[in-house]
């Protein structure tokens, strides 16, 4: 391959990201610019084209801590993670880790960003029709047993230490946001798509676990008993059943399987 | 003048806009003064979402062309298969009229700038864009169109001008050009360059479309400007158009803007005034020929 282009290439990057360089001696000093002017155009540029799209990703993050705040942790994390991927599509994703070793007394500000980002996955991740109650009131009482459910192809979860979710919401409406505290107990976050709009709520330790048991492949029944054994003070057939509603309700269910016959929509 | 143009390229559809979501709900609700509307390819690579169901409706009422930011038509490194691979995907889906990057490098190994940063107009460089380009349209088994890039350096390097490196690109890889006005006239005065000049020379016969923006005047006073697309049409890019027209006949043109999005009347008037512009070229043209 051509070494020269390659060098020059990699010279005008390493100057791009702060490493060390000698692209300057590369640039033509010709025309109306100064070469220094000339590179720190383009210097500028790709600082200032990533802070815009993190501006757009982080919208609440950015709400929350303020125009001076969020400017400097966007080129503090752009400084330490150089773009990698071709499209700006995910850029971005590593931030809400840097945010919590930068504030670690405010592990509010990381949760916030991972709404941001956890909502943006699921704004255009893929299509789902979703499963309707009365595809499954048909069903016999026994195909219960082996019957296992797909949810959305955007649904992720991501533990909820902080009262982020109250945070998000409130910058969200424009309302100033309550104290940060830690929650009582630790949640975890649930993120979908229902049409075009990206969901969010947090959860408690035992619908989390059922929706992990059920996306590892459990029938229903079986997540069924795998809850009762680690819940023994609830009546988790009543609550599951709650749940399955609920989930159907918010159209975060998408098929169903039949775990033995292989049969499913 | 344009009549002796013997054109490579799709016939004209008229004249267009940039698709921008600030704008989806007016497209939605109403048939607009847009013959066609051009799609920034991966603003779309998602799987799925209000995007890909938007462009299914749009794409339904206008026909729709693909531009790309991140190919990197002249990375050192070769092209990357991944992405190749998504542009296809789409470029199937939407079945656009033609589809379009930029003759510029924008990473290299794994790092990157997400910048449209310029390559030195040299020999090698020329072999390494040519190869790239016969590639491109081995996959997606058509002429690709090629932009011009505005840029704020060149290099000690480049042994020819942009215009005849442009030139040998198309010739040599056989594909098609997206002029952006704009960015000749901005190059042209950050570089201190006839902008004339660079029309003159550049293959008209495979000229597909046109693009007109606006740019900004640097921020530090300095004389420079900046391609930001984030203002009207200036005065002195129109002036380059008409030449432009005039050079060239007639040929599909867009505003293209991406920043201080203003309501869609105020772009769809540009879109009008590129017409009118056209129109008056086209007619100056006509008079020129006898009877």
């Amino acid at each position: 391959m051509s070494a020269s282009l390659l060098g020059l290439q990699g010279e005008f990057l390493a100057c791009l990201h702060n490493l060390p360089h000698n692209f300057a001696a590369l640039v033509s000093d010709a025309g109306p610019l100064s070469r220094q002017r000339r590179l720190q155009i383009y210097h500028h540029a790709y600082r200032a084209r990533l802070v815009e799209v993190m501006q757009d990703v982080f919208e609440r993050t950015w709400a929350y801590l303020g125009d001076d705040a969020f400017e400097a942790c966007a080129r503090g994390f752009i400084d330490a993670h150089p773009a990698r991927d071709r499209t700006l599509n995910d850029f971005g994703g590593a931030f809400p880790a840097w945010l919590a070793e930068r504030f670690p007394d405010d592990g509010e500000v990381a949760e916030i960003a991972m709404i941001d980002v956890m909502m943006r996955r699921a704004f255009d991740g893929a299509d789902a029709v979703p499963l309707r109650i009365g595809e499954l009131a048909a069903r016999p009482p026994g195909d219960w047993a082996t019957l296992g459910f797909a949810f959305h192809p955007t649904m992720a979860m991501a533990p909820a230490v902080f009262n982020a979710a109250s945070l998000w919401d409130a910058l969200e409406q424009g309302r100033a946001p309550p104290g940060a505290a830690r929650l009582p107990d630790p949640l975890t976050l649930l993120v979908w798509r229902r049409d075009f709009r990206p969901h969010f709520r947090t959860i408690d330790s035992m619908e989390a676990a059922a929706i992990d048991h059920l996306c590892a492949g459990k029938s229903f029944a079986r997540t069924g008993e795998m809850l009762a054994a680690g819940y023994p003070q609830s009546d988790v057939a009543a609550w599951l059943g709650g749940r399955l509603r609920q989930w159907l309700d918010e159209e975060l269910l998408v098929g169903w399987c039949d775990l033995e016959s292989g049969r499913g929509d | 003048m344009n009549r002796d143009r013997t054109s490579l390229s799709t016939p004209s559809p008229g004249f267009g806009l940039g698709l921008r979501t600030a704008h989806y709900a007016d497209f939605l609700a109403a048939p607009q003064r847009a013959d066609w509307l051009e799609i920034i390819s991966e603003n779309f690579f998602g799987e799925g979402g209000k995007p890909l169901a938007v462009l299914e409706r749009v794409r339904a009422d206008y026909p729709l062309v693909m531009h790309g930011v991140a190919l990197s038509i002249g990375s050192a490194d070769g092209l990357d298969d991944g992405y190749l691979r998504q542009l296809g995907r789409l470029a199937a889906r939407v079945q656009p009229l033609w589809i379009s990057d930029h003759l510029c490098w924008t990473g290299l190994q794994g790092r990157n700038s997400h910048d449209l940063l310029p390559l030195p107009y040299t020999e090698e460089a020329l072999r390494l864009v040519v190869g790239h380009i016969r590639q491109v349209q081995d996959i997606l088994g058509r002429r690709f169109v090629i932009e011009n890039v505005s840029s704020y350096l060149t290099y000690r390097s480049s042994d020819m001008t942009e215009w005849a490196f442009l030139r040998q690109v198309c010739e040599e890889a056989d594909c098609l050009l997206l002029l952006d006005v704009n960015n000749i006239y901005v190059s042209s005065v950050n570089h201190g360059f006839d902008p004339l000049t660079y029309l003159q020379h550049i293959p008209r016969e495979r000229v597909q479309q046109i693009h007109l923006a606006g740019h900004s005047r640097a921020h530090d006073g300095g004389e420079h400007l900046i391609d930001t697309h984030d203002h009207a049409v200036a005065e002195p890019v129109w002036a380059l158009y008409a030449a432009a027209c005039r050079h060239l006949g007639q040929v599909a043109t867009m505003i293209e803007r991406d920043d201080r999005i203003p309501p869609l009347p105020a772009l769809l008037a540009e879109v009008d005034r590129a017409r009118q512009f056209s129109h008056q070229a086209l007619s100056a043209c006509a008079d020129l020929v006898p009877a």
